[in-house]
């Protein structure tokens, strides 16, 4: 494939465009929220207007050459703010507008709409007010400590994923089938039945909605047409116009109408809120095989007109920076990125190899747009071609960190485990970084991640932290007066089930105001079976409904834990008296202690059971705290393993730890060993890796650095193949592999100007080289090459 | 009984086929100018100062390089990578220094990797008695097999030993019905003139049999030189340089008329 000059100008103008703040939606949204109309509107039919009232009013965009229309805001990379759920100050403005890494520049303008109208109003109104008034003293404490984040602190409740139905479905439809259930109301026995019809009332609103905001890019077209002298582009324009009245009001028939149909949803959902993870077409090759299919038999379609379109459709993902994050939520997730992640391959319905050519030509998208959103993963089974893994290498060897693996089978026991029905579960995939989800039929949020190294460290001083100088944790009592290791282990549960108790009250009363101030008409007309149960998605009307706490750190905790288990108690080479000491003079002095620790002890990441078994045990205790805990909105709490880049901000709040690391520096990511303790190669992090139960995680992220030796030839693309697939059949859930040489990431740091293309893989996602802050890009040259000769 | 091993290579791709466990055993009779594991060659455990940094204080240590496992040392190694071995059809490697030198405990390692259902290669100088390779030849799959000079005399020059026997053992090996890969260094100005290669062509052509699988050109590279420093050695490699890719490249066409399948690198 070679991408046609139409696309290869989208791309340049695409990467070329500024990231900006745009004031638009937030000043549509105040002038509807001070309107007599709004106040006396229950909350659904509230939201539902307003997203009317932002969709009939919002500038309609239509870039030069582009087949697949529509953006969020009133240009490419011009992002909007929801200021409903959070409000940014003058001075959140002006660091989003200078901050050197991930900035958003803002104008005079945009300042101006700011102070004038958008502060005085939501001013203590927003949902982050809310969230904050609500929340106890504990948990604020623990939060500002850095025990926890709280991912719906700045952005709505994500991870939705669309699913097999709104491929063929068409928002005609829907409103029939709102209608039915509307009509089954029993009003007589359904204590709930009067906001079920409210709420049914808004999803019709909704979708009248879309159907308007699809029928606006049309006009617009057609006017484009009429003033067009290229006869060419006229036929185009036309031919977007009637896809336009088309989709999404039917079903879509043709590829370019699929595109079209997913991408009004994609803006309509991250147009009523900002929900994490953006939006997702999941199983693309899946969804778009059947219509691919008709057009190529039926002569319709051109291969040139295919790669046309889907470079089209790439383009808009990265034309939609992830929303402007501010203070913890802009360090656990500091990133354009908005975590779109396509899933190619995968098992059918039947459970029959899912693999089909689209997967193929997916692959190849993916290779010659290379650019960061959307991100894309391969689904592998037992079933899967080694040559469909091969061809994913060709594009991970070029060290642009895409598309990620997956175990299929992995997820689908994950989600059967959860009690998901087989079809549902083989359905579905990994969204954001590795999250398992139900695609179409399951709302599960992340709701932050958790710093298990900061409880040992709490366990370490009587539940006192240092750095906010508070109380935190129960007083279990200081490191010395735990005479055994099995002693400091009984009491780092007990602190671990402490904080995860803050932080799952936190949760239920946060769920809460999501479904009673903010639901999200739009979103739940997706996700089966919101329409039918009359209920809203961020009210639990979804067919699953999961909430994650993510656990960072377990290669840090099991290096700090397995020192203090071979130094103090096992060998006794030094005593807790000098160990603290150490620690408190960040090892200023004590530089034998922290040698001893760094190159003398055993670490995980080795293949060792030794430091392992201290990894299964953290991980047991974890899952004990969450996992099978009630939500307020009917779901269930489990855990998942990924840190994004928050293993960042949760080592600068942690002082120096028992494994040598100095204090305020990164944590280790997902589940990979800490930077540059594994020393024995891939098999034997493989193996450490996969002694925790993947299979009762909601995903596992597991990052591999190779340099591009490794990908030299036939050969060793069927010796990587083997290590996946090895991997796999030991469950484990996710690998990525970050293909690059220290040596040209050192340059690129010292001459990023040459190096603006240079993306990497982070940690569940790709990132500009250039916009990693200095630490996290430190912590990529650090991470163990893999010596390619003895 | 166990062998002296200085180093162990877990996902090990290039020494036969397959996910593999490498296992490099100490002592070497040869002395190779271009050797580029200099720690293989004495038979005995070696010191050396391993200096590790821990902030800008350096802690410095006597490591030793050289370690003895027995057999049940070595199945636990490949216990522990067998869900990789199996998934690659992968295996074991001895390789070196000279794992022949060490004949008795190969050969008891070789045995009881057979026994466990291991794929097994020996990655050779060539250099030992007829009746050692004899008696490997039934617990051994694949023999990986270095030929570096054709000339007696240049062979002296360069590895410190006659090639007579080396060569020998070559054509009972190719007779012996077990897979063969000759590796052949690129040693520029040392056994790359056109010259040499032609003839190396010729006896490569002229002895084939089934068992020959695959010629491996292994470019010369200066990775070891680091090692010499550590050890004490004197590096005298200092002015040659690797061979281009294009050279090889050549090279790789040139070797592909004995028929088989040639490759750069292992």
């Amino acid at each position: 494939m070679k991408i046609s000059a139409r696309v290869k100008q989208l791309r340049e103008l695409s990467l070329n465009a500024v990231e900006k703040i745009s004031a638009e939606r937030a000043l549509l949204m105040t002038q509807f929220y001070k309107s007599d109309e709004a106040r006396e509107l229950s909350a659904p039919l509230k939201r539902a207007k307003a997203f009317e009232y932002l969709l009939k009013n919002k500038k309609i965009c239509i870039n030069e050459g582009e087949l697949i229309v529509g953006e969020r805001g009133p240009a490419p990379k011009e992002t909007p703010t929801y200021p409903e759920i959070s409000l940014h100050s003058m001075i959140d403005l002006e660091i989003l507008n200078s901050r050197e890494k991930v900035f958003f520049r803002v104008d005079e303008e945009v300042k101006n709409i700011y102070e004038k109208e958008i502060i005085p109003f939501w001013k203590g109104k927003s949902n982050r007010d809310r969230i904050m008034n609500l929340m106890t003293h504990e948990w604020m404490n623990a939060y500002k400590a850095g025990l926890f984040t709280e991912f719906q602190e700045q952005r709505a409740p994500g991870h939705t994923v669309l699913g097999y139905k709104m491929f063929t479905t068409g928002f005609l439809k829907l409103k029939e089938e709102i209608k039915e259930s509307v009509s089954a109301l029993d009003f007589y026995i359904d204590t709930q039945a009067f906001e079920k019809f409210e709420e049914l009332k808004a999803m019709d609103i909704a979708c009248d909605t879309i159907i308007m905001y699809a029928n606006r890019h049309a006009d617009e077209l057609e006017k484009l047409a009429a003033n067009e002298k290229n006869s060419k582009r006229k036929n185009e324009l036309l031919k977007m116009a009637a896809v336009c009245r088309k989709v999404p009001a039917n079903a879509p028939e043709t590829v370019h109408e699929m595109l079209q149909h997913y991408w009004f949803i994609h803006q309509g959902v991250i147009t009523e809120l900002n929900p994490w993870d953006s939006f997702n077409p999941g199983r693309l090759d899946q969804h778009l095989y059947p219509v691919y299919k008709k057009e190529m038999e039926a002569g319709s379609l051109s291969t040139d007109e295919l790669y046309d379109l889907l470079g089209c459709f790439w383009v808009k993902f990265n034309n939609h920076p992830s929303p402007p994050k501010i203070g913890v939520t802009a360090s656990e997730s500091n990133t354009y990125t908005d975590f779109c992640l396509i899933n190619l391959g995968g098992v059918k319905p039947d459970g029959t190899d899912a693999v089909n050519e689209i997967s193929y030509i997916l692959l190849d998208v993916i290779k010659e747009m290379r650019i960061l959103q959307p991100g894309s993963m391969i689904q592998i089974s037992k079933k899967s071609p080694d040559r469909f893994i091969h061809k994913a290498l060709d594009i991970i060897r070029t060290g642009f960190g895409q598309p990620s693996c997956f175990n299929t089978d992995a997820i689908i026991q994950e989600m059967v485990r959860q009690g998901k029905s087989i079809v549902d579960a083989r359905n579905g995939g990994a969204s954001g970084c590795v999250e398992t989800g139900a695609f179409g039929t399951e709302a599960y949020w992340l709701t932050g991640y958790f710093n298990l190294p900061k409880v040992l460290e709490l366990t370490l001083n009587n539940g006192f932290d240092k750095r906010t100088n508070k109380l935190l944790g129960l007083e279990t009592g200081y490191a010395h007066e735990y005479k055994s290791f099995e002693d400091l282990m009984k009491a780092f549960k007990l602190q671990v089930n402490y904080f995860i108790d803050i932080k799952i009250r936190g949760n239920n009363v946060i769920e809460k105001t999501f479904a009673n101030w903010l639901p999200v008409p739009f979103l739940s007309l997706l996700v089966e079976d919101c329409i039918a149960s009359g209920k809203d998605y961020n009210g639990g009307g979804a067919r699953y409904n999961t909430s994650y706490i993510q656990g960072v750190g377990l290669g840090s905790i099991t290096d700090m834990l397995t020192s203090i288990r071979y130094n103090i108690y096992d060998n006794k080479k030094f005593g807790w008296e000098e160990l603290t000491k150490a620690l408190d003079a960040d090892f200023n002095g004590y530089e034998q202690v922290q040698y001893e620790m760094i190159y003398n002890t055993p670490k995980f990441g080795n293949d060792d059971d030794y430091a392992d078994q201290q990894a299964v045990a953290v991980f047991e205790i974890y899952y004990d705290a969450v996992n099978g805990r009630p939500t307020s909105r009917g779901g269930i709490h489990r855990i998942n393993m990924l840190p994004t880049t928050s293993h960042v901000y949760f080592g600068s709040v942690i002082g120096a730890t028992p494994d040598g690391r100095k204090a305020h520096k990164p944590l280790s990511e997902g589940i990979s060993p800490s930077q540059g303790v594994d020393k024995q190669g891939p098999t034997s992090v493989i193996k450490s890796a996969s002694k925790i139960d993947h299979l009762r995680t909601g995903g596992t992220l597991l990052n591999q650095k190779f340099s591009p030796q490794f990908f030299e030839d036939e050969d060793s693309y069927d010796c990587l193949t083997a290590l996946i697939r090895s991997y796999f059949s030991l469950d484990g859930h996710h690998i990525q592999f970050n293909v690059v040489n220290a040596e040209t990431l050192k340059d690129a740091q010292k001459h990023p100007e040459l190096y603006r293309d240079l993306i990497v893989r982070v940690a569940g996602y790709s990132d500009y080289f250039n916009d990693l802050g200095e630490d996290l890009q430190n912590e990529i040259i650090n991470r163990t090459e893999h010596e390619e000769v003895l | 009984m166990k062998g002296l091993i200085f180093s162990v290579k877990r996902y090990s791709i290039h020494d036969g086929p397959g996910i593999r466990v490498t296992f490099f055993m100490k002592g070497c009779p040869l002395n190779c100018m271009w050797c580029h594991n200099p720690e293989g060659i004495s038979p005995f455990p070696e010191n050396v100062i391993i200096s590790d940094k821990v902030g800008e204080r350096e802690f410095s240590n006597s490591k030793e390089v050289g370690k003895y496992y027995s057999v049940e040392n070595i199945l636990e190694i490949l216990e522990k990578e067998r869900v990789f071995i199996n998934q690659s059809k992968g295996g074991v490697t001895f390789s070196g220094g000279e794992p022949m030198l060490q004949f008795e405990f190969l050969f008891e390692a070789l045995k009881a990797c057979k026994e466990n259902g291991y794929h097994t290669a020996v990655d050779t100088s060539g250099y030992s008695s007829f009746e050692n390779y004899k008696s490997i030849i039934p617990v051994t799959d694949l023999f990986l097999f270095d030929i570096k000079h054709l000339d007696e005399a240049r062979h002296i020059e360069l590895t410190g030993v006659s090639n007579i026997g080396i060569l020998d053992n070559y054509r009972i090996l190719l007779n012996s019905g077990k897979d063969i890969m000759v590796r052949v260094p690129v040693i520029p100005g040392f056994n790359d003139d056109p010259d040499h290669l032609k003839k190396l062509k010729q006896f490569l052509l002229s002895t084939k049999t089934e068992s020959l699988k695959k010629i491996n050109l292994l470019p010369f590279h200066k990775i070891g030189s680091s090692k010499y420093k550590r050890f004490n050695i004197p590096y005298k490699m200092d002015n040659v340089e690797p061979p281009a890719k294009g050279r090889m490249q050549e090279l790789k066409e040139f070797f592909s008329e004995v028929g088989v399948k040639v490759k750069i690198g292992g």
